[in-house]
């Protein structure tokens, strides 16, 4: 809703973590760069100054650490909240945060409440460096035992990150750097009070449902905006990628009869493959046309000067509703 | 010490009839394990590898509770909390990170308490020995580090895994260090005593390194005929360090035949609990 809430995803998320801080001792900040420097996207900007060292910390330079500590913290009882500074570098950390943090409270038998949120900066179209671009949120939703987060304006982000941090169970919460600094979005229906994990309807339709997340949903929505009078479509954002609320997809679906999914990272095994599957083994008989997905192709992620070629863009996007609506 | 050796011995039997799934024997690194734990005190927080079987012991766990999850029941079966022991960790080295963001929590939280974390000398060539020792290092972190050096990675030896000690290593981290060859639980129990004071009073880490035997294979799937020498293993089985321990007690007239009958007892209930619980 442009105007009802200012700022941006920067804003709210620093905004978020300066509440938590402030409301329960025992949330704790960990990151490389978090501290005197603000995090290099200044999202944890000034935190440090009002709360100190002791509760904002400046990581060592090594993701394994970030992540096992902060599991040895959330053992003691606080609530750690870890910055990865690209999503290119959460890999150092993957056997921390697959082999331990998702399978500890089982390990435990349930006796062990695990506050744990790893936030990770995540997506391209910035013109950045080699692993500064990418999208991996495909290896988290495969693995037992994360939740992950991923959403795509400020106010959702900031209700997002506020469950995530009293969940009691790990969460990979993506923030899509696009986003951090962007102040200008499409519209979207009001949030209807739907479960904390739901996906959300975000724009009425009934033609097709156009089901993203992330940066690439403000595509989605222009998409279906330019399309208006011609084509009626239906925006799900999906908001977590798991746990995935595909009863809202096949709810989404039994009123337009058509489904596209649409998102930033690889396609092959990906997320859309999870939801259209879904869709065609609980949902055939709802369907007016085959399902499409739309997501870049199995292949490294390019320099800046091809990622154009690379990403899922506007016209990508509105070509695909055409297409099935024809 | 015996009562770790009996559940020991019973679980290799219970393995061989099909009973058990998997057993690691701790079988000749008693005297480090017991020494260790007692040094420490109970009110000290271990973080456990795999093969502390003689730890838990120690720390009053129960044979059945110990065995259930190398027979499939549970990935931890007993209450971390109430054992101030927590889960077997089985992917290298993972643990010695909890141990140092625990500790840094329970100084955020105020509450001074020892953290222990056991390694073994396979463990250390992971990435996350080297990130836990740096990180307790600078952070001043309450730990202490008990690797076990029991001379073999699987069937690879400390000789073809590092060129120096882990003691030494350590060094190279700032943390100061401790070795000694832990066969005799008495010798062992003191440098570690040491070591733990010095823990506790500087509230920085430590690590003590109990070079130490691994009289079986490394696993009941592990035919270790096949990569050490005959000699080797005569030598390991004739310096087992319950056996040293118990003729050394019995010696010096620390305890009797009586008192050895009482222990015997306890041995065979808790075998028999094994059989069972399990061998059924």
């Amino acid at each position: 809703m442009r105007g009802a809430t200012p700022g941006c995803l920067a804003e709210s998320i620093n905004d978020t973590l300066y509440r938590q801080l402030e409301g329960d001792e025992s949330v704790v900040l960990i990151g490389q760069d978090i501290g005197r420097l603000g995090g290099v996207f200044r999202v944890t900007k000034g935190l440090q100054e009002r709360f100190g060292r002791s509760r904002v910390r400046d990581a060592v330079l090594a993701e394994s650490s970030i992540v096992g500590q902060a599991i040895g913290m959330a053992m003691a009882g606080l609530k750690p909240i870890c910055e990865i500074q690209f999503e290119g570098f959460i890999y150092p950390a993957m056997n921390q945060i697959v082999t331990q943090a998702a399978r500890l409270t089982t390990r435990w038998n349930d006796q062990l409440v695990l506050n744990l949120v790893i936030r990770v900066p995540v997506g391209g179209g910035i013109r950045a460096v080699e692993h500064h671009s990418e999208s991996n949120e495909a290896y988290f939703a495969h693995t037992p035992g994360l939740h992950v987060a991923f959403p795509s304006c400020p106010s959702d982000a900031a209700a997002m990150l506020h469950h995530s941090c009293g969940l009691g169970s790990p969460v990979i919460f993506y923030e899509p750097k696009r986003l951090y600094w962007k102040r200008n979005r499409q519209n979207r229906e009001p949030a209807e009070s739907g479960s904390a994990l739901g996906a959300r309807t975000v724009r009425r339709g009934s033609d097709i449902t156009v089901v993203g997340y992330g940066a690439l949903l403000e595509e989605v929505l222009a998409a279906a905006n330019q399309l208006a009078g011609t084509v009626d479509v239906e925006v799900v954002d999906l908001r977590w990628i798991a746990p995935m609320d595909t009863d809202a997809v096949l709810a989404s679906v039994a009123r337009t009869g058509r489904l596209l999914v649409v998102h930033e990272a690889v396609g092959f095994v990906g997320v859309g493959a999870e939801i259209v599957a879904t869709v065609a083994e609980r949902g055939w008989h709802l369907l007016k046309a085959p399902m499409r997905r739309l997501a870049p192709a199995r292949r490294i992620y390019p320099p800046a000067d091809h990622e154009a070629d690379y990403l899922i863009g506007l016209s990508d996007i509105v070509e695909t509703i055409e297409e099935m609506c024809a | 010490m015996l009562v770790a050796r009996g559940i020991d011995d019973e679980a290799v039997l219970l393995q061989n009839h099909g009973a058990v799934d998997l057993w690691l024997s701790c079988r000749g690194q008693e005297a480090a394990q017991v020494a260790s734990v007692m040094a420490v005190g109970d009110a000290a927080v271990v973080f456990p590898s795999y093969r502390e079987h003689a730890v838990a012991v120690a720390r009053g766990i129960d044979a059945v509770s110990l065995v259930a999850q190398w027979a499939g029941n549970t990935y931890c079966g007993w209450n971390p909390r109430s054992h101030r022991l927590f889960p077997y960790t089985l992917v290298l080295a993972a643990q010695t990170l909890h141990a140092v963001g625990y500790a840094i929590g329970q100084r955020l939280n105020e509450f001074a308490e020892t953290v222990v974390v056991y390694v073994g000398d396979g463990a250390t060539s992971e990435g996350d020995m080297s990130e836990a020792m740096n990180l307790a290092a600078v952070e001043s972190a309450r730990v202490l580090f008990v690797c076990q050096n029991n001379g073999w990675a699987i069937s690879k030896p400390s000789t073809e895994q590092m060129l120096t000690s882990v003691a030494e290593r350590a060094k190279g981290f700032g943390i100061r260090s401790w070795s000694i060859q832990a066969d005799d639980p008495d010798d062992t129990y003191h440098l570690c005593l040491e070591a733990s004071r010095y823990v506790e009073a500087s509230n920085s880490p430590g690590l003590v390194e109990l070079r130490t035997t691994r009289i079986m294979g490394h696993s009941t799937s592990d035919p270790h005929t096949v990569y050490r020498e005959a000699e080797e293993l005569t030598t390991a089985a004739a310096n087992d360090p319950v056996t040293r321990y118990r003729e050394k007690l019995l010696a010096a007239g620390v305890v009797d035949a009586a008192w050895l009958d009482r222990v015997g007892a306890d041995v065979d209930t808790a075998r028999r609990a094994l059989v069972e619980a399990f061998g059924r």
